[in-house]
């Protein structure tokens, strides 16, 4: 690494890159005839490093309006900066980073007083770090390409002002060394002090960011590699990872967008599709997620999940659109469209406290620095979270819905249960989500007492009642339960034409087991109506199963009745064939 | 089963066959208008009083062979009421079933011959998935009358089958099933407009009233229905001071409408009913026709027949 002119960019407030020879100055820094060392200078980069720890900065919560940005600190201080930017503010520390009128400016996070402010040479903001002393961006093209990287003192001098080639993510800075990664699989660190190259992290998973995270150093983007004592291994795939749960989550959320990438001041879906958490060492060599939680927005709904195995522990239904937020210790932040800040508890999922900026913004980015989330008792549980969320009459939040139904339906709550069919039989509810509703509870194992009320109902137009239970799904459930209660309203069921068919076949199916000679007036009346009648297959099938109901259930008047079915050249071919095996036992019986 | 009370004129007959044209397309059954303008809606009574040879048409109907049995019910619907002697194979054959292509013609005939046993084997077809079961087990229904009926037909009010509804509320009426009033009237709200007519016909002083309350709320020429069914009910079936009370109410709602619907009562008064409440009708129409200048859907109508 040469950084020959180094010395005489220090104090220059708008620096040009030909002025400061960016490209002989970053020397062999981004070199890809860079020979690979086994992570041999990384690591001892990180044992020279080990003492200092990364700044934890200010929790603060930036939002870009029509106006230009406000904020709010965690703590409650508000501050706010008019004008137009070009692409979203950094918080990187202490300090928060915008670009726009062809500047880079940088504020204080705390109060929003303006620490300096230099020429953006045409370039938009990608991402920033700062470790209190230095503070290191990297700009380029809103569409790619143009890659420039500062390191500015507190002072505003300029440090470095240069142009690699090669396109450079989102740097860091810690104990003085500038990590810039690039080419998604290499971090250069670069000596603040003397320009040097300290070393160089190559690693086989993408890397576009470096980024300090709580207690630590980071760098990755879909997964993060600790900077510790293993970092050196990454070289060979190995390292301290945090690593989220693979589980797929509705729209599919990205822990964190390319660094390479400018983000426009203005949000869009893939804002409102997010994960956050975050990593902790967790010793030599380990890394976990504060409190065991990642949290995952999808538009007005958040949910936090277990850092292990996904699973969903709570979830909530936002005013708004989650537009940004961050993992803090203890819980999370999120902000939505309106302005609203809500601090989360992980644990349990409820508001801790809010804040609010002014809004309604364009996008958010939060930080939580050393804030410590309030802890806070849950208002409710998770089924009735979730079943509020299900409720909602919001096409848009159809893919949420769909994926926590399947946390829903884990749950062995009785509530879940009368929940489910309350969405089975909502005239207004999307297809997909009545379809999804009537599934899980076929195979629900428990909420007898809810499937029996609800088999209770019947079309009835004079009440208003326009939809009839979910007579097939409840069937299968309750037979699986074996819950014989159910077969005076099966049977009721068998002769409502406002069921649906498939719903008949599945009645019947149950009655064959669950009914007893109480339903025989009704089964008698079904297989009256349908034996000779029945052109749809589930109606058929329903008439067969009736029919073996009867033969269970009829004593000698039933078989006579079937008997004298089977004769009859009117009676459905499948239905006689049933009935012909259902004799046939019996007359083997009596001949022996 | 659908009546028009009084003695019309032309132009009340004009309305009348509004009215009949207006309940046959919501029932689906075009063919009412027709045995309306006709003066009958039962089997002439030359079929009536066609000979059957009772033990023939039984041995075909429990017959294995459709033809025989299609034949046979075309007969017994011909005869009507004389085919009495059919109705225990009848109802055999509706509690056992038979073939989708039979059943509405089974139960058509079944209904033809008007007995009240046979209301209990054909409720259970106002339930069949099929609507053309549904609809000819209503229609057999009002027919066969009786307690089953009622019962039946009370519960069709309730039915997913909008002709189902239509028709159970128009035969409640005919058969006098005050009981179902309270289901009549939420049918009525319900949009079942059928339901005018039979409220109309067994109404009294409270039920009558709640009907009544519905006078410039529901469109007039529906509620006409009920009103003409109440106003041109014989006295012992209505008071005069009920049906002053009608007449009041409609000169109290004071539009065009209600005064050229006074008018039209009025001029189909019966001679042998009550002086004093056409005379109510008579001034309730000057003293409503004053305010009257809105139009109405059967302006047209009434320009035609001047």
């Amino acid at each position: 690494m040469h950084l020959t002119a180094w010395a005489s960019c220090l104090g220059a407030m708008a620096m040009l890159t030909v002025a400061c020879g960016a490209g002989s100055q970053l020397g062999s820094a981004f070199s890809t005839e860079w020979q690979n060392d086994g992570g041999r200078s990384i690591a001892a980069l990180q044992r020279e490093l080990s003492a200092p720890t990364a700044p934890a900065g200010a929790g603060v919560v930036v939002g870009v309006n029509g106006a230009g940005v406000v904020a709010v600190t965690l703590s409650g201080q508000r501050w706010d900066r008019p004008g137009r930017l070009d692409s979203r503010p950094v918080i990187a520390g202490d300090v928060v980073l915008l670009s726009g009128g062809g500047r880079l400016t940088a504020l204080a996070a705390a109060t929003g007083a303006e620490l300096w402010s230099i020429e953006s040479g045409g370039r938009a903001l990608r991402g920033a770090g700062d470790d209190g002393q230095l503070t290191a961006a990297s700009l380029g093209a809103l569409n790619g390409g143009r890659s420039r990287l500062v390191v500015v003192e507190r002072s505003g001098a300029v440090r470095l002002s240069a142009e690699p080639e090669v396109e450079i993510g989102a740097p860091a800075v810690l104990g003085g060394v500038v990590f810039v990664p690039w080419a998604n699989q290499y971090v250069s660190a670069i000596d603040g002090a003397t320009g040097a190259e300290r070393g160089r992290l190559l690693t086989r998973r993408q890397v576009s960011r470096a980024l300090t995270l709580g207690d630590g150093l980071y760098f990755g983007e879909s997964e993060l590699l600790r900077f510790d004592e293993q970092v050196g291994q990454a070289a060979s795939g190995g390292g301290s990872l945090a690593v989220l749960p693979r589980r797929e989550f509705p729209g599919n959320p990205r822990w964190f967008t390319p660094g390479a990438e400018v983000l426009p001041p203005k949000a869009s879906a893939p804002d409102r599709v997010r994960r956050f958490a975050l990593p902790k060492g967790t010793g030599k060599s380990g890394v976990s997620f504060d409190g065991d939680r990642f949290a995952v927005t999808y538009f007005r709904v958040a949910m936090g999940a277990s850092a292990k195995d996904g699973v969903v522990r709570w979830a909530r239904s936002m005013p708004k659109d989650v537009l940004g937020g961050a993992a803090v210790s203890g819980g999370f932040v999120l902000c939505s469209e309106d302005g609203k800040v809500s601090v989360i508890d992980g644990q349990t999922g409820a508001e801790s406290a809010s804040l609010a900026l002014s809004g309604p913004l364009e996008s958010c980015e939060a930080h939580g620095g050393s804030y410590q989330v309030p802890s806070k008792a849950a208002e409710r549980t998770l089924a009735e979270q979730i079943t509020e969320i299900v409720a909602s009459r919001d096409a848009q939040m159809v893919p949420a819905q769909r994926f926590l139904m399947q946390e829903l339906v884990r749950l062995p709550d009785d509530s879940v249960t009368q929940a489910l069919i309350e969405l089975a039989t909502r005239p207004d509810a999307p297809p997909l989500l009545g379809k999804d509703a009537r599934e899980a509870l076929a195979g629900r194992r428990s909420g007898a007492e809810a499937m029996l009320a609800a088999l209770e109902r019947e079309y009835d137009f004079l009440e208003d009642v326009l939809l009839p239970p979910p007579v097939g799904p409840l069937a299968d459930a309750l037979l699986a339960m074996k819950e014989t209660r159910a077969a005076p309203a099966l049977a009721r069921h068998l002769n409502d034409p406002a069921n649906a068919a498939d719903d008949i076949m599945r009645a019947a199916r149950a009655l064959e087991q669950l009914a007893s000679a109480s339903e025989l007036s009704e089964l008698q009346t079904f297989f009256a109506l349908y034996r000779a009648t029945a052109v749809e297959a589930p109606i058929v099938q329903a008439t067969i199963s009736v029919a073996r109901a009867i033969a269970r259930t009829g004593g000698a008047e039933g078989l006579a009745l079937l008997r004298q079915a089977a004769k009859d050249p009117f009676t459905h071919v499948e239905v006689k064939e049933a009935i012909d095996a259902l004799e046939a036992p019996t007359e083997k019986t009596a001949g022996r | 089963m659908v009546k028009r009370a009084g003695a019309p004129g032309r132009r009340g007959q004009r309305r009348s066959r509004i009215w009949a044209r207006s309940l046959a397309l919501t029932l689906g059954a075009a063919s009412l208008v027709g045995a309306y303008e006709s003066g009958s809606l039962t089997v002439s009574a030359a079929a009536a009083q066609a000979k059957l040879d009772a033990a023939k048409l039984k041995k075909q109907l429990e017959s294995q062979d459709p033809a025989e049995i299609r034949e046979a019910l075309e007969q017994v619907t011909k005869a009507g009421t004389a085919a009495k002697a059919l109705v225990p194979t009848l109802n055999a054959l509706l509690t056992r079933g038979t073939r989708a292509d039979l059943l509405p013609s089974l139960i058509e005939a079944t209904g033809r011959v008007e007995d009240v046993s046979s209301s209990a084997p054909l409720a259970p077809y106002l339930r069949h998935r099929t609507p053309a079961v549904r609809q000819a087990a209503v229609k057999a229904l009002s027919r066969t009358k009786g307690p089953e009926a009622i019962k039946a037909l009370t519960r069709g009010l309730r039915s997913q089958d909008a002709v189902v509804r239509g028709v159970s509320a128009s035969a409640l009426g005919d058969l006098g099933a005050k009981a179902a009033l309270p289901d009549l009237q939420r049918a009525f709200d319900q949009k079942v407009l059928e339901a005018a007519v039979s409220i109309g016909q067994l109404c009294d002083g409270a039920s009558c009233d709640e009907f009544l309350k519905r006078l410039g709320k529901v469109r007039f020429d529906v509620m006409t229905a009920g009103l003409d069914q109440m106003l041109f009910r014989p006295a012992s079936s209505m008071k005069d001071e009920a049906k002053l009370n009608v007449v009041s109410r409609l000169r109290a709602l004071g539009t065009a409408e209600a005064s050229r619907y006074l008018t039209d009562v009025a001029g189909r008064w019966p001679k042998d009913y009550s002086a004093r409440v056409k005379q109510a009708l008579e001034e309730a129409a000057k003293a409503t026709s004053k305010g009257a200048s809105a139009p109405s859907d059967d302006d047209e109508d009434e320009e035609d027949d001047e």
